[in-house]
């Protein structure tokens, strides 16, 4: 019983498969070796095959089949979900791209922890991903159900966690995994949870917060990106396969049902939903109030529970014959599609693992079941909702089930909906083109995610490649470049193919023989995906596929763990054990797995033919995938980069979810590249980011002005370790501005999107506008606005040759001080005169000097900037007088300083007024040190330019008087000690002051450190 | 050109390969670094050139050579390389080059011993002698000299590979000096901090196990560095450690040296001895020498200016240019001596009057306020002990050493 409830687990979907290699490996090593095979094997087809070895594996498989299929699972768990999910990408994707998409998510999701487990122990591992799935379902039914509903339902999975936690340790102990698998079936869940909020709500902080609350923030990321793809529709399978799966658990089907079970988990969740009373007797329950919906899912339980007592062989039969009843009801078959696609098979499966397993399941069984039962009402209406939708996915899962190569499964898909491509990409963007208004953009996010969920599978398989490494790389390579290629719908998009895969071999190549081979499997997904959704929704895929890789689940845990603050301390310490404990046993089990997959491969071929199908089909699914994927896990390279890779993978996770809310809002195309444009910029730290963000670009070509600008941008910043081709072939001429605008004035506005020529003054209207700034007689801030402005329409538009703003707004910015605004001119205008324009040359170049003298204090660049100055230069009354306030500076003769400041040409006073202050300190500090006893208060004022050094004539007199008082004040804010002599003179008592002069606080100084930000600035400027 | 026949040809290519393949075999650093020691213009590099330049089908030999098809990657550029290098097109001389060193990095990368760290070194060198060669062609033709800044990104590459732990490390400090010279050369010195840093910090590799070259190069750059600063007392340490353990043979590297030191020094309160200043052809300082030793403000700006622009190149003019004061001080102490000769009892009260008389009779143009501007400086940075009594314009001293020597430390700021 304990095999086939793992089995049945596993049934539940792909993440079933996983569940029921671990379930079997669980019960008896031996068994799960087929399953891993199976589960590796295909993605889609894996999940054929994953049945059909889960049966097989539930009679006796080998453990390590299980265990590649679990790693393999977890991003594929996702795979597996794939397998089914795959499948049903591949094929399925056609029939309800966005179902399959949603599913991929999720199982995503599930995938990662599911992973995790099936590393530490790929019994085991299957077992917790069996729980987790279960955990995982659970939760996403809740939350698909309802919005509120998630946010209980994220304690489950908080419960889950902490099961997961225990997990790691249970990789020493069986036990400890099962509470691994309910973590990462809490994660999962917390993913669908946020699908399904932004099913509900779409919003953006619906998925944020549900994702925050119950699931780290890298698989809710993930899962987000998932979720925002699939739309209500894909929740509603899930909830139905929810319901399914509880029914099929009860049933305790064998694996290869809980396989079918597991292509249907999704639709059991949604069914669960529905079935809500199901769920509460999840497994008689549920099966009854699925019933005519349901009573295909019941009906495949059956299958299911007859499929693990069969071979192989039954599992196609079975999926066969969940397709003919699929035929036969459309909702139902819907259901069964979405079920035998995605996780929620899976889930339920884990759950009912947890069931009959007693150990910590139970206790996580009874609230998921709750979970769902509370879950299922809602849920239900959802999934019937997307029932159409369910159907496409459905045919998906057919096709696993024979365990046809994907392509087979595409064709299926084809043939069954015109809509759903027999390329996944293809059939995601179809049916988001098709598909519902609404989940339109949803569904390629989910199909997205579906692809990173094969990618991880790819990975695993992969991995196995790299250790056989033989004649596959090339072949692959080949198959991938094609499909890649293939996947392209017009020129533009093959274009951007091609250039990232050259990028990605040549990276590939440098990286060593091992890159090349996962490229060989990666890179496909990523070029096909080529709408924004599937970009979006790769990259999630991608970063959740890579955590997975990475295998180590305490690597996930700890990393969605620790961003979320919120979740349990019970969670933290299970997530702590299952770092230390599980990551050495991971990483072992990784590279074990590696091998094993390997043999798993082989041992498939000899075993399971179908396993081989599920490999290649996985292969040819997760093409697109894989690049992502492969590249993540090339840069992540190994175990020893797990830390990296899950930090990496929940920022991606991040990346993505809000990607996906972002797309979820956004309607148009272009606010989708917009905003795509905006998230890359923030990738663009990552590499692996940055790929896939090129990706998008890539993708998005077809897309306006405002998408290829910023396509190249990012394809300039992605080459630049790949070759310098990609830069090259940027056209600037092309992108740049001809402005059309006539309005003279105009306010600065910095650009956040490539400029639009309709706002963009030409030149001729620039020049007018300069003088009207020129003869302006409002204030700095209306001017340097204005400028501002100029200098941006210049900029946009190429112009070079306009010295005169720049050489303008430099010596406003001067004269008002504003230094910051007067570098950046200077830095232009030096750009300038290097290109031989005449303008002020001298007078700037004394300007120069003097800002590096006075301000940057940087001795190289001054001696540069010296020895740069012509002999003509050198002749140049600015020049020399800037060059003779360096000398007094450097000697500190304050003397001379201010004799040089009194007699400043053009504007060298205003920079040297920024320095007035600090020579004066200085000098009044060297006086109280030289003098003694005293020093007479006119001498200060007048050295230090108080007054005119030369008192001659009664005007001067005046003038000395005034400039004797402000002497005065200015040492008595600097803490001199003044006393007045016989003659009532005033004088500096040098000794008394030594000690009590100080440099007080400008009385303008703002807190945040630029007065320019003052709110009567501020207002001043928005004023004018 | 003289003719060759193609058997030469073959036989000349023949002998390369089979050169590199048993360097490679038998871990033969330095027979693989002669092999790739493009300027070294060895007679054998240039016949097979020559050869190159004759057959161009050399690519076939290549992969056909069982044992050095594996290094296609680096010899196929790296003949083009050669070819482009004889021909004198230095820019696609090195392209090639750098696409061959790339080749060659990556190759290095897995070996695990560091017995190829030679050829390493030599590749280094000749991508950054190739990129300067490059750059000055470029610059020729109106167009923007970038290679040696890509020169510079990839020996930062090949750092990264050498910098770890290991037995390469001992190799690093060839390829940080390589880089300075790169940095110094662009201007872009503030590159070489991350790179010191790397060095400085790192406890697992003691500095003194570094080859004494490349020691002695690194703390000539370093101590450079810190002239910029102005940091003198390093840059003391830096530039004697490098003087000291530098080749006594190397005069033009000891030259190099006193150059930057001899301002230290100066700084410092050090004066050199005019034999050492003929001896390494640093005459140019000798008028500096002689102005602080003599209190002579007119021949120390004299000096400044005639060298003004070798001192500004070099880095060093703002470090002379700050002797000034010291120059001052010897003048005041002349006039303190004098005094006492005449008058010991008022010897330690300088007449402000005389000292702008005294500078004068110099041609100095200063008037009283900026002498007295400058006394306060002196006294303030304790190059005079005293005081100065603004009502009487006295510059009255300490009975105590009035003039306190440097004794190697800085003047105080």
């Amino acid at each position: 019983m304990m095999n086939q409830g793992g089995n049945t687990q596993t049934v539940a979907a792909l993440d079933p498969s996983s569940v029921e290699n671990r379930y079997v490996v669980g019960a008896s090593q031996a068994q799960t070796s087929f399953y891993p095979s199976s589960v590796t094997g295909t993605d889609p087809a894996s999940w054929n095959v994953h049945r059909v070895e889960s049966h097989s594996t539930e009679n006796g498989n080998t453990s390590n089949s299980t265990y590649h299929h679990v790693q393999h699972m977890d991003p594929s768990t996702r795979t597996v979900q794939d397998g089914t999910n795959s499948a049903a990408v591949a094929s399925s994707s056609s029939l309800g791209t966005a179902n399959v998409q949603q599913d991929y998510s999720n199982y995503a999701s599930y995938p990662s922890s599911t992973d995790p487990y099936g590393y530490g122990s790929t019994g085991y591992p299957g077992y917790y991903n069996g729980y987790q799935q279960q955990p995982n379902h659970s939760y996403s039914q809740p939350v698909g159900a309802y919005q509120n509903t998630g946010a209980p339902y994220q304690p489950l999975s908080s419960f889950q966690n902490t099961g997961s936690y225990a997990g790691p340790a249970s990789y020493t102990s069986t036990y400890y995994n099962p509470g691994d698998y309910q973590t990462t079936g809490g994660y999962p869940s917390s993913s669908y949870s946020h699908q399904t909020t932004t099913w509900n709500e779409g919003n953006y902080a619906n998925y944020s917060t549900p994702q925050y609350s119950s699931y780290a923030s890298d698989t809710t990321g993930a899962y987000a990106s998932g979720n925002l793809a699939t739309t209500s529709l894909q929740y509603q399978q899930h909830y139905k396969q929810w319901a399914d799966y509880c029914n099929q658990t009860e049933v305790s089907c064998a694996p290869g049902t809980e396989n079918l079970n597991v292509s249907t988990a999704s639709n059991q969740v949604c069914q669960v939903p529905g079935v809500s009373g199901g769920y509460t007797t999840s497994n008689s329950q549920n099966t009854p109030s699925f019933t005519p919906s349901w009573r295909l899912d019941s009906s495949s339980s059956q299958v299911s529970s007859q499929m693990p007592s069969q071979t192989l062989p039954q599992a196609p039969s079975q999926t066969s014959s969940l397709q003919p009843s699929v035929a036969v009801s459309g909702a139902y078959d819907n259901y069964w599609k979405h079920g035998t696609l995605s996780f929620q098979n899976q889930q339920v499966s884990p759950m009912q693992p947890h069931f009959q397993k007693p150990l910590e399941p139970k206790t996580s069984y009874d609230n998921f079941q709750e979970q769902q039962k509370t879950a299922c009402p809602q849920v239900p209406n959802l999934q019937y909702a997307s029932s159409h939708q369910a159907a496409q996915s459905y045919q998906p899962p057919l096709q696993p089930v024979p365990s046809l190569d994907s392509r087979r499964t595409s064709k299926l898909q084809i043939q069954t909906n015109p809509r759903i491509a027999s390329n996944l990409p293809l059939g995601l963007q179809k049916t988001d083109k098709d598909g519902s208004n609404n989940n339109a953009a949803a569904k390629p996010a989910y199909i997205s995610v579906s692809f990173p969920v094969s990618n991880e599978k790819v990975l695993p398989n992969n991995a196995a490649d790299s250790v056989l490494k033989p004649s596959t790389f090339p072949k692959s390579l080949r198959g991938y470049v094609e499909r890649a290629l293939a996947s392209c719908k017009d020129d533009t998009q093959k274009a951007a193919c091609q250039a990232i895969m050259k990028e990605i071999i040549t990276k590939a190549t440098a990286d060593g023989t091992l890159c090349t081979r996962d490229w060989d499997n990666e890179p496909l997904f990523p070029l096909p995906n080529a709408d924004v959704v599937n970009k979006d929704t790769l990259q999630s895929s991608i970063s959740a596929s890579l955590p997975k890789y990475k295998r180590s689940p305490s690597r996930r845990s700890k990393s969605r763990w620790e961003p979320l603050p919120e979740e349990k301390s019970v969670d933290k310490l299970a997530s702590v054990n299952n770092d230390t404990a599980k990551f050495g046993s991971w990483i072992h089990a990784n590279e074990k797995d590696k091998k094993p997959v390997s043999a798993n491969l082989e041992s498939k071929n000899d075993g399971l033919g179908a396993t081989r199908f599920s490999l290649m089909e996985q292969k040819s699914a997760t093409k697109t995938f894989r690049r992502p994927v492969k590249r993540q896990c090339l840069i992540d390279g190994n175990a020893a980069d797990n830390g990296d890779a899950s930090s990496d993978s929940d920022k991606d996770q991040n990346l993505t979810a809000y990607y996906s809310s972002a797309i979820a809002l956004a309607d148009s195309p272009e606010e989708r590249k917009r905003r795509e444009n905006r998230s890359k910029r923030f990738d663009k730290g990552q590499g692996n980011r940055a790929e896939i963000n090129h990706f998008k670009p890539k993708n998005i070509g077809t897309g306006n002005l405002y998408a290829r600008r910023a396509s190249a941008m990012v394809l300039s910043k992605s080459f630049e370790d790949g070759g310098s081709r990609a830069v090259e072939d940027i056209d600037w001429d092309a992108l740049t501005v001809k402005g059309t605008c006539q309005e003279i004035e105009k306010r600065y506005l910095r650009l956040t999107s490539a400029p639009d020529p309709s706002t963009v003054r030409p030149e001729e209207v620039l020049e007018k506008a300069l003088l009207m700034v020129q003869n302006s007689q409002k204030n700095y801030l209306y001017k340097c606005d204005q400028l501002k402005s100029i200098r941006q329409d210049l900029t946009v538009q190429r112009i070079r040759n306009q010295l005169t703003v720049y050489e303008t707004h430099a010596r406003l910015a001067l004269e008002n001080g504003d230094l910051p605004e007067y570098n950046q001119c200077q830095s232009q205008l030096k750009i300038l005169y290097a290109e031989g324009i005449e303008g002020c040359h001298m007078e700037f170049s004394a300007y120069n000097l003097l800002c590096v003298i006075l301000h940057s204090n940087n001795k190289r660049e001054l001696l540069s900037s010296m020895a740069r100055l012509s002999e003509e230069a050198k002749k140049d009354k600015a020049v020399q007088h800037a060059l003779a306030v360096r000398a007094a500076v450097s000697s500190g003769n304050y003397v001379l300083f201010f004799r040089l400041y009194k007699r400043a040409p053009n504007l060298n006073t205003c920079l040297m007024d920024l320095f007035v202050e600090k020579m004066r300190y200085k000098a009044v500090s060297c006086m109280s040190r030289s003098y003694r006893p005293t020093v007479s208060v006119s001498y200060i004022s007048q050295v230090l330019g108080f007054a005119s050094s030369v008192p001659s004539g009664e005007e001067s007199d005046e003038k000395d008087s005034d400039g004797l008082e402000e002497c005065v004040e200015w040492l008595k804010t600097h803490g001199a000690c003044l006393v007045a002599d016989s003659n009532g003179e005033m004088q500096f008592d040098a000794k008394a002051s030594s000690s009590s002069l100080y440099m007080p606080e400008p009385d303008d100084a703002v807190a945040h450190g630029d007065a320019n930000l003052a709110v009567n600035d501020f207002l001043a400027r928005t004023s004018s | 050109m003289a003719y060759i026949s193609m058997g030469e040809v073959h036989r000349r290519i023949t002998e390369y390969l089979n050169g590199f393949a048993d360097a490679v075999s038998s871990q033969d650093g330095g027979s693989l670094a002669r092999l790739l020691s493009l300027s070294s213009n060895s007679p054998s590099l240039l016949s097979l050139a020559d050869a190159l330049n004759v057959f161009q089908d050399a690519n076939r030999l290549i992969k056909q050579s069982d044992k050095c098809s594996q290094f296609a990657e680096i010899i196929v550029p790296l003949f083009r390389s050669l070819q482009n290098y004889r021909l004198g097109n230095l820019v696609d001389a090195y392209h090639a080059f750098e696409k061959s060193s790339n080749a060659f990095v990556q190759e290095f990368r897995n070996w695990e011993s560091a017995w190829a760290l030679e050829a390493l070194h030599v590749i280094a060198y000749e991508i950054r002698v190739l990129a300067e060669k490059a750059d000055r062609e470029l610059a020729s033709s109106g167009k923007s000299p970038e290679k040696l800044k890509g020169a510079g990104s990839f020996l930062m590459k090949v750092f990264g590979v050498l910098a770890g732990k290991g037995p390469k490390r001992v190799g690093a400090l060839y390829v940080t000096c390589q880089l300075f010279k790169i940095y110094f050369k662009l201007g872009t010195v503030h590159l070489c901090r991350s790179v010191i840093r790397s060095i400085e910090t790192a406890r697992i590799f003691d500095f003194e196990e570094f080859p004494r070259r490349d020691k002695v190069t690194y703390m000539y750059y370093t101590g450079r560095l810190e002239v910029f600063n102005e940091n003198f007392t390093a840059a003391d340490d830096k530039l004697s450690y490098a003087l000291t353990h530098c080749n006594l043979l190397k005069e033009a590297n000891i030259r190099m040296i006193l150059k930057y030191l001899i301002p230290v020094k100066l700084s410092l309160g050090i004066l050199p001895k005019s034999c050492l200043l003929e001896k390494y052809d640093l005459l140019e300082y000798s008028n500096v020498v002689l102005a602080l030793k003599r209190g002579d403000l007119r021949l120390l700006r004299r000096a400044l200016q005639e060298h003004e622009d070798q001192f500004l190149r070099s880095g060093v003019y703002l470090v002379l240019e700050k002797l000034e004061l010291q120059v001052y001080q010897r003048l005041l102490k002349k006039i303190y001596i004098i005094q006492k000769q005449k008058d010991p009892s008022k010897a330690h009260q300088l007449k402000l009057e005389i000292i702008v008389k005294a500078l004068k009779w110099l041609e100095m143009d200063m008037d009283l306020d900026e002498v007295e501007c400058i006394m306060t400086i002196l006294i303030y940075k304790n190059l005079v002990k005293g005081y100065f009594a603004h009502k009487s314009k006295v510059v009255v001293l300490s009975k105590q050493d009035p003039f306190p020597k440097l004794n190697g430390k800085p003047v105080s700021s």
